[in-house]
């Protein structure tokens, strides 16, 4: 009823971060793409982004990284969410998966520099069994498995919470008229868990295109992303226009990934590190 | 007349091109069980709301103690509600429930510690203050629902179907502690329901409401025995609606046959509905009743046996019965011409009294 | 059934051995003697010394301590105001170009965020520092915030609202005495995540970052390039001690709460049965 003056303190300072923090930005990135790195306007970075090949190749190569990073780790994560759904103590469990994810990533990376050196823990083991060191830092290898350790808890949640909401009795019922357990998996907890797998994809493929500091850490500059891009045109050789440019195609490759995983679920999904 | 607490005249509301209230007229006095009885989307809670202030009416006066209170807002009205889903506030235990509304009005601590513990006797649940709101059940709920808005001591209290979730046993013993409480207090309660037992039960007064509109008020006998419209007897209670001629004054013509009846002051040959209590309808052996009938189906309903049986021109009859009815047995019915109860089509309520009172004049 | 299950647990102990082992793997070697991840020698507690003398490292976690708290209560407030009105938001298109421009945030990745707050920065004249970075975790923590609040406030049933003003409380009172009590633990938990999500970023912080100012993530980083240092490894030990207790704690304080209001409820249910029978 009395609306007016209520309302306006409400909205002020949230629509001022609206207008600030999340409209300006998104403009000021797609405008800079217009500009070259001496300030003048120009189409020519769009040009050589769809021209020169080394981009195309680089926007194929980070999109089929992100692929692997999100299959593996949807590969393990859904039967951990499966299991983790009947098993005892299961808010212990959960809580348990949540815990890594407060220790900072960066750390995360930092042990896997550790583990996977020429003399670190992975070889020590490896070299039980008498066979020689291997490089492991530096490798594809490398970059895509710390990647899948880091965003797996990003994965098990919304695909638990799906597992959570489906009703005990769907798959009583499911086993009632007659199907197996691989059936009843595959006609109704699979279709019906869906949507937290969409959104567990979504928490895992977007960040993955652009993880910078893994491939820098871990990856050792082999693989560039799209992320690692405009981390270089920005902080590096200060190529603005270009790395906006980039961005701009990241933007629309976040859209595109949003769209097809459909309406998302805000439950057990954290942005976090690129 | 100066006891008359709460008045509508002439309130009608609108959302956009739906009419939810027609032309509502009602007066409600001090100290008197009033119920709003209609099925859901009848309006009845739309004037519960209107009266507590959670809505602007669209025409019309609402008037408390002979001020129109139009545009009074709801926390300055002196009427308090019990809601449905009893709306206690989750985060507060009983007692500081409880003393929600005390606090707004500054009162002492002394004083409201008293109230609160009045109340909660009140309501008897003396002991309960400490608890959380999730502790409870829902019996247990709605009494501090009732108890916090009781408190503030209003003149008249709103009750939006305050027992429909409870199961049956609880809701008839809440059905006489309503009614007993409310004799205590010596306040006005407006209650709604759907539930046509409860407002049969509880009520001083009833409004029938259908379609926006009030059908019917009056006493819970009158409103039983002598329903102004198809509605109404249709919606109290069980009937059989028989479609008939009234011959002249007190002979009625139906199913082929003439009665004799109690009612008078319409036309000659006008069709009417003629309604036939089921419970009025004893069984007698074939011929031997007004009508015969033959028993389709029974269902036992623990006091009583609830017959349905077919007439020559497949008229459906239902009969209330002490008795079991053998099934495909032709049986006769017998009831008394006060049992007849003769309802013109389409007449109002101010035009049946006006009837009425030609030729039923103490 | 039995065989099952032992399979099930053996795998979920695989997946858990696999998300604990690096962490442990650092715990561990912050207690060599070495200054390699590698060989672990002997114990000491010579880097937890290191650390804890580090003047520099100390006035890094304090920093990121001090933005993290600032930035997250700010967030909350700003957060809750804008739940508060967009729960008020009637018209269904509006109310949903609002959501959908609030979770833009929340699903931007984090390299467009920090790039495109460095335009904006740049272009506005702010100097990068405490401040640049103050302000885009600021930015970044509220859509959390949002959505941490507005469930609560869309369950709230309309009823709680009339039943307050029917008692006589004005639209003040009804936000101070109902709503606000009612959001609180969406207001405490989108705290928490802002706080979290201040504490564990990176990226953003690495763009909007100039010279002068540094946050534990940027640090570690720093120094990770450089290679290893056991310092690094003692930090983490100590952090996630931290990490531990924290979630131990939530863990039993939730628990109790239940067990206590079940067994409250079971009380008053007997009750009811001995007070109507």
């Amino acid at each position: 009823m009395k609306k007016s003056t209520t309302n306006v303190a409400f909205y002020t300072p949230y629509v001022m971060w609206l207008a600030l923090f999340v409209i300006a930005p998104m403009v000021l990135i797609v405008y800079q793409s217009f500009f070259d790195i001496s300030g003048h306007f120009t189409l020519a970075n769009y040009q050589t982004y769809f021209q020169s090949g080394t981009y195309i190749m680089m926007t194929i190569n980070s999109v089929w990284y992100a692929f692997l990073i999100t299959f593996a780790t949807l590969l393990i994560s859904y039967p951990t969410a499966y299991l983790l759904h009947y098993a005892k103590h299961k808010q212990l469990w959960l809580l348990l998966i949540i815990l890594p994810t407060w220790i900072n990533l960066l750390l995360k990376a930092y042990a896997f520099i550790g583990i996977f050196s020429q003399d670190g823990g992975v070889n020590s083991f490896l070299g039980m069994f008498g066979i020689a060191p291997q490089q492991f830092l530096f490798t594809d290898f490398s970059f895509i498995f710390v990647a899948a350790y880091i965003e797996i808890p990003f994965m098990i949640l919304p695909i638990f919470n799906a597992i959570e909401e489906l009703p005990e009795n769907l798959v009583n019922a499911s086993q009632d008229l007659g199907a197996k357990g691989w059936q009843t998996f595959t006609k109704v907890v699979w279709p019906l868990t869906i949507s937290g797998v969409k959104s567990g994809v979504q928490a895992v493929f977007i960040p993955s295109l652009s993880l910078f500091m893994l491939t820098r850490l871990i990856g050792g500059n082999r693989v560039i992303t799209l992320g690692t891009a405009i981390e270089e045109h920005f902080l590096t050789t200060m190529n603005w226009g270009m790395g906006s440019t980039i961005g701009v195609v990241l933007i629309v490759a976040m859209f595109i990934i949003m769209f097809l995983t459909g309406e998302r679920k805000k439950k057990g999904v954290r942005r976090h590190e690129a | 007349m100066s006891n008359i607490i709460v008045e509508l005249k002439h309130v009608g509301k609108r959302y956009g091109d739906t009419q939810v209230l027609k032309d509502i007229n009602i007066e409600i006095e001090q100290g008197k069980f009033y119920t709003l009885l209609g099925p859901s989307g009848s309006g009845k809670t739309t004037i519960l709301r209107a009266i507590a202030g959670f809505l602007d009416v669209s025409e019309g006066e609402v008037l408390f103690d002979g001020k129109k209170i139009n545009d009074v807002p709801a926390n300055q009205r002196k009427v308090n509600t019990v809601f449905q889903d009893y709306a206690l506030f989750p985060h507060l235990n009983v007692f500081d429930n409880v003393a929600f509304g005390l606090r707004l009005h500054r009162m002492s601590k002394e004083t409201i510690q008293t109230k609160v513990t009045d109340a909660l006797k009140m309501v008897r649940l003396q002991g309960y203050a400490d608890r959380e709101i999730s502790e409870l059940s829902g019996g247990q709920q709605q009494r501090v629902a009732i108890a916090r808005a009781i408190v503030l001591e209003p003149q008249v209290l709103l009750l939006d179907e305050p027992l429909s979730a409870l199961d049956a046993k609880l809701r008839k013993d809440m059905q006489y502690e309503l009614r007993e409480l409310q004799e205590r207090l010596g306040i006005t309660f407006l209650f709604v329901t759907h539930d046509q037992e409860e407002a049969l039960a509880l009520s001083d007064e009833i409004f029938v409401m259908n379609d926006g509109q009030v059908q019917q008020s009056g006493t819970p006998v009158d409103i039983y025995d002598e329903p102004v419209n198809h509605f109404v007897a249709d919606f109290i209670g069980e009937s059989n609606i028989i479609p008939g001629h009234m011959i002249k004054d007190f002979l009625v013509e139906f199913n082929g046959k003439q009665f004799e009846c109690a009612d008078a002051g319409m036309r000659p040959n006008e069709p009417v509905e003629v309604v036939l209590r089921p419970e009025d309808l004893d069984i007698t052996a074939a011929d031997a009743g007004k009508v015969n009938v033959e028993v389709d189906t029974q269902l036992f309903r623990g006091d009583y046996y609830e017959i349905v049986a077919y007439d020559q021109l497949q008229n459906e009859w239902l009969i209330h019965s002490t008795n079991p009815a053998k099934d495909g047995e032709t049986v006769g019915l017998t009831f008394d011409p006060e049992d007849i109860h003769v309802m013109r089509l389409n007449e109002s309520e101010e035009e049946f009294d006006a009837r009425l009172e030609t030729y039923e004049g103490d | 059934m039995k065989r099952k299950f032992k399979w099930s647990y053996l795998y979920l102990i695989f997946v858990f051995i696999c998300l604990y082992v690096p962490i442990f793997y650092l715990v561990i070697y912050s207690f060599s003697t070495g200054d390699r991840m590698s060989n672990f020698s002997g114990f000491t507690w010579k880097h937890y010394a290191e650390l804890f003398a580090d003047t520099r490292m100390i006035q890094i976690v304090l920093d990121t301590l001090l933005v993290a708290l600032l930035s997250s209560l700010i967030a909350t407030i700003i957060g809750a105001l804008g739940a508060l009105a967009i729960d008020r938001t009637s018209r269904p298109v509006m109310k949903n170009t609002i959501l959908s421009l609030n979770n833009i945030l929340m699903v931007s990745p984090d390299v467009i965020i920090g790039a495109s707050f460095l335009i904006f920065y740049t272009a506005l004249k702010v100097p990068l520092g405490f401040w640049s970075v103050l302000m885009s975790h600021i930015a970044f923590s509220i859509p959390i915030v949002v959505l941490m609040i507005l469930p609560r406030l869309q369950e709230m049933s309309h009823s709680l609202l009339d039943a307050a003003r029917d008692l006589g409380a004005s639209n003040y009172q009804v936000l101070t005495r109902v709503i606000v009590p009612y959001i609180t633990p969406g207001i405490f938990s989108g705290f928490f995540m802002a706080f979290t999500y201040s504490l564990d970023d990176f990226a953003v912080t690495f763009f909007v970052t100039g010279n002068g100012f540094e946050t534990l993530a940027v640090e570690i980083y720093a120094r990770a390039r450089q290679g290893i240092s056991l310092e690094i490894n003692a930090l983490s030990g100590v952090m996630f001690v931290f990490a531990l207790l924290l979630v131990v704690g939530y863990y039993f304080l939730q628990r109790a709460g239940q067990s206590r209001r079940a067994k409250h409820k079971r009380e008053s249910e007997a009750l009811i049965n001995e007070t109507t029978h």
